[in-house]
């Protein structure tokens, strides 16, 4: 059951990961990219490692999203987001 | 009976991870693409909740927790970026 659970996971990593490469709006990419290291997190947690995955939720998930909306709203203009 | 619940809970968590990750592939806009993505922060805490309880390992539990407050600053972040830019 776990070993399923693990697996649809990385299956979760690997579309969100496709999606932040593939998706044209700047925005959704940074979320999926966002989303990719969540899930990431979950496996962490998953296989053992909750100090691990408490960083990684922090740091991957929390502040890249926050610090990568800044840099996107720094960089455009506010009409062609 | 416990393990019946159990099974149940995995299964559910099963089909939200799989819709969820359904509705962001599919999702024609952004706001679809970001309720997906609270949804699936959610079923996260959910799975770290019930791996906890499986494997009887309550430090898990502050995780979850990290989780859960990160997914309202996220969302209200990406909210406010959307209104009037952060």
């Amino acid at each position: 059951m776990l070993d399923l659970l693990v697996y649809l996971l990385c299956a979760g990593i690997l579309a969100s990961g496709l999606l932040a490469v593939r998706l044209k709006s700047l925005l959704a990419a940074i979320v999926s990219a966002g989303l990719a290291s969540l899930f990431a997190a979950v496996c962490f947690v998953l296989l053992g490692a909750p100090d691990v995955a408490m960083t990684e939720a922090s740091i991957g998930s929390g502040l890249s999203l926050l610090i990568f909306l800044y840099a996107v709203h720094k960089t455009t203009r506010s009409r062609d987001r | 009976m416990a393990d019946h619940i159990l099974i149940a809970a995995a299964v559910l968590i099963f089909c939200g991870v799989g819709l969820g990750v359904l509705r962001l592939i599919l999702g024609p806009t952004v706001i679809d693409r970001i309720a997906a993505i609270d949804m699936l922060t959610i079923v996260c805490i959910s799975i770290i909740s019930l791996y906890a309880l499986v494997a009887d390992r309550f430090i898990y539990l502050d995780a979850a927790l990290v989780y859960g407050v990160l997914s309202f600053l996220g969302v209200v972040a990406v909210a406010r970026y959307l209104e009037r830019g952060l």
